[in-house]
């Protein structure tokens, strides 16, 4: 993959609520080709918004973005990079709404021109990959937590993206689905750019830190550098660096 | 599809405001109080799915769905359709105080005369339900047409040609709902067969939660 | 979106009893539908249009509105004046322009829109909360009054998470076409909206029932009727035995 290559390149973003409230102020961010990423912030600090950004759902008052080299000016530009990017959202359910698993993780696959009985191929392949084999005929919507992040993520990458973004992927999961979702993530040749509370799950699975605190966003070191300590010192609970 | 305010004549309107009255009491009677939270945010469901618009061919068309209501909801359809549409007046003036009585029998007649006629299709095997279902969703459409074509009609000989071709305007409209509700009954049977037919009218026997106990 | 975009404002109107304004919105629209002759209808135009000007809303939202609502009567246009037999105003070809049939469609095209503006007068000038208490107050059953409450409280909610679904459809590359596709999408969209609803309505009956909900809808808004309320009272009377008078006596 070529460092060099900038699959996501925003400039300087700001974008304000129709009220005036600000959600991201002076956003610049650059995610090259193969960049393994985690972005850190407390709750509303605009993460989820800067991904619905990236994607195209919502338009930025101020700013621009560029994917794969080109601008995204209309919505023809973004839904010919939504091929190549996938978003997996913090709440699976609000991704999850076909009757059964391998109809949901076929949708994307036929919005991109597969034929039923293709795209049927590549969702059994994907559930395959996740070791979610036997889930084909499960009723989404019935199934645990941990399950649906799991259908959920087989949604998007039975799409094959090139850079994935995920919103905080273990909110509210078990171990063993940590574990799965780390152990899919560390397998996959992608970029990517993961949004977490979670240092060690971070840790594991990104290489580099971005910090996002009252709509700014700036870089913060290695993910091996972090390390929470919430009593020892004021800076317990963000990421921070010793002497 | 509704007919705008002054359009129909007074006794079209009274006639119409008369039957409506009569079958929202029904429909009040047996959607027993405690139940009134559920079927209002049924009723929510249903006001903002009719805002969705597919589209055909060039252009689009809203989403009726008052097959599938039927089949939700039974008699309670009456009172959930005429709160709809108050809030539709209300907020988009869409439709109107004089006509609600008429645009409430023009919805919800078919609502529970599909429920009816459908109930016992959907209850049977994958093939006979998706049949019944897109029967339900095209016939509903096609028995609010044939409504609204005899309320204009009665109103004056000059609403003929008027009300057939609206009849005619609906043929589409027909298919496109019958489409649409059999998929919708698809899911529906698949994800919480709970909800067909007549869920929020089942009496609440000693077993809470039993399906297919019926109150009609 | 769904929003309430004349109901907060400053005006005699808003001002105005909110129990006074729904009367008034249903004997006009009565009044006014069961008119059949110009003096009367335009009486009753005019009339709107005084109502509109005094509830202070901008000009804008109300003319798309209008322009939206008018559907069916564009509808009746397009077929009533042809077919109507009658003595011809002008003929096309083949086509004939009956008199008749133009000038029912202008009588209706009037009444509607009176009644339509009179309607965002007096009614869309509320919130919807204030609407339900003043239908209470005016003896509605409390049931159906407790309905649309419920109702109304939820379309938001429901709204919201349908753009959720949509969103997610998006992001998926789904492009609405004349499909199976695409009618099968919005048929699980649908499908799904109802579902949470009913797991949804659940919900919220058990968080009624714990605090104590018994069926009974009680109502917490209390109105008073001023001197101005009395006022505007008399002010419609007088306006409604004008359109009495002008379509049932041979005055014009």
């Amino acid at each position: 993959m070529d460092a060099d290559y900038l699959v996501i390149d925003i400039e300087n973003i700001a974008l304000s609520y129709p009220d005036g409230r600000s959600v991201l102020s002076e956003v610049s961010f650059q995610l090259p080709e193969g960049a393994r990423a985690g972005l850190i912030g407390p709750n509303g600090s605009g993460k989820t918004t800067l991904f619905h950004l990236i994607m195209g759902l919502v338009p930025p008052t101020r700013g621009s973005i560029r994917l794969f080299g080109r601008q995204m000016q209309t919505e023809k530009d973004f839904r010919r990079a939504r091929k190549k990017i996938g978003l997996v959202f913090q709440n699976a359910d609000d991704q999850l709404f076909s009757p059964t698993v391998i109809e949901d993780v076929a949708f994307g696959p036929l919005n991109l021109g597969a034929s039923p009985a293709q795209a049927r191929e590549i969702a059994q392949e994907t559930l395959e990959q996740l070791n979610l084999s036997g889930f084909e005929d499960r009723i989404a919507y019935r199934l645990s937590g941990g399950e649906k992040k799991l259908v959920a993520l087989a949604t998007v990458l039975a799409m094959d993206p090139e850079v994935l973004l995920m919103d905080e992927p273990t909110t509210g999961l078990d171990e063993a689905t940590r574990e799965r979702i780390i152990d899919v993530l560390n397998g996959l040749d992608k970029t990517l750019l993961i949004t977490s509370h979670e240092y060690d799950f971070l840790a594991r699975t990104t290489k580099d830190i971005y910090k996002m605190k009252n709509g700014r966003l700036s870089p913060a070191g290695d993910a091996a550098l972090l390390h929470p300590h919430y009593r020892a010192h004021a800076a317990g609970d963000v990421p921070h660096k010793h002497g | 599809m509704h007919i705008s305010e002054g359009v129909l004549s007074a006794p079209v309107l009274a006639g119409g405001a008369a039957f409506a009255v009569a079958a929202t009491a029904v429909g009040l009677k047996k959607l027993t109080s405690d139940r009134i939270p559920q079927a209002g945010v049924l009723s929510a469901a249903f006001f903002v799915a009719s805002l969705v618009h597919v589209p055909i061919g060039p252009s689009s068309m809203h989403l009726i769905l008052n097959g599938i209501v039927g089949l939700l909801l039974g008699w309670a359809a009456f009172p959930v359709i005429a709160v709809a549409l108050v809030l539709q007046a209300v907020l988009f003036q869409f439709g109107g105080i004089t006509s609600l009585g008429v645009n409430t029998l023009i919805m919800a007649a078919p609502a529970v005369l599909c429920y009816y006629l459908f109930t016992p299709f959907i209850r049977k095997g994958h093939a006979t339900a998706m049949a019944g279902a897109f029967a339900c969703g095209a016939l509903a459409v096609l028995f609010s047409a044939l409504i609204a074509a005899a309320a204009l009609v009665f109103t004056g000989e000059a609403f003929m040609e008027v009300s057939m071709a609206l009849v005619g305007a609906h043929v589409v409209v027909m298919i496109i709902e019958g489409i649409i509700t059999m998929f919708c009954v698809a899911f529906l049977r698949k994800v919480d067969p709970s909800l067909l037919p007549g869920f929020i009218v089942r009496r609440r026997g000693k077993q809470a939660g039993h399906a297919g106990v019926n109150q009609k | 979106m769904i929003s309430e975009t004349f109901a907060f404002g400053d005006s005699p109107i808003h001002r105005m009893d909110p129990r006074l304004r729904v009367a008034m919105a249903i004997f006009f629209s009565i009044v006014t539908a069961v008119s059949n002759r110009f003096p009367a209808v335009c009486l009753a135009l005019f009339m709107a249009c005084g109502l509109l000007g005094l509830a202070r809303l901008p000009l804008r939202p109300v003319l798309n509105r209008l322009f939206l609502v008018n559907g069916l009567v564009f509808f009746i246009w397009l077929v009533m004046p042809w077919t109507y037999q009658g003595t011809p105003l002008f003929t096309l070809g083949p086509l004939v322009i009956a008199e008749e049939g133009v000038r029912l469609c202008a009588l209706i095209t009037i009444k509607s829109n009176a009644i339509i503006l009179a309607l965002i007068a007096l009614t869309a000038t509320m919130p919807v909360a204030t609407l339900g208490h003043a239908l209470h107050h005016l003896r509605v059953p409390g049931k159906l009054v407790h309905l649309l409450l419920m109702t109304y409280r939820y379309i938001f909610v429901i709204e919201t998470e349908y753009q959720q679904l949509m969103r997610a459809a998006r992001i998926r590359c789904f492009k609405p076409g004349t499909n199976l596709h695409t009618y099968k999408t919005f048929a699980y969209l649908v499908g799904m909206l109802f579902v949470r609803a009913a797991a949804r309505g659940e919900r919220v009956h058990q968080a009624m029932i714990c605090r104590g909900f018994n069926g009974k809808f009680i109502c917490l808004h209390d109105f008073s009727f001023r001197q101005t309320d009395r006022a505007w009272a008399a002010a419609m009377g007088i306006g409604l035995i004008g359109l009495g008078v002008l379509e049932w006596t041979p005055i014009i």
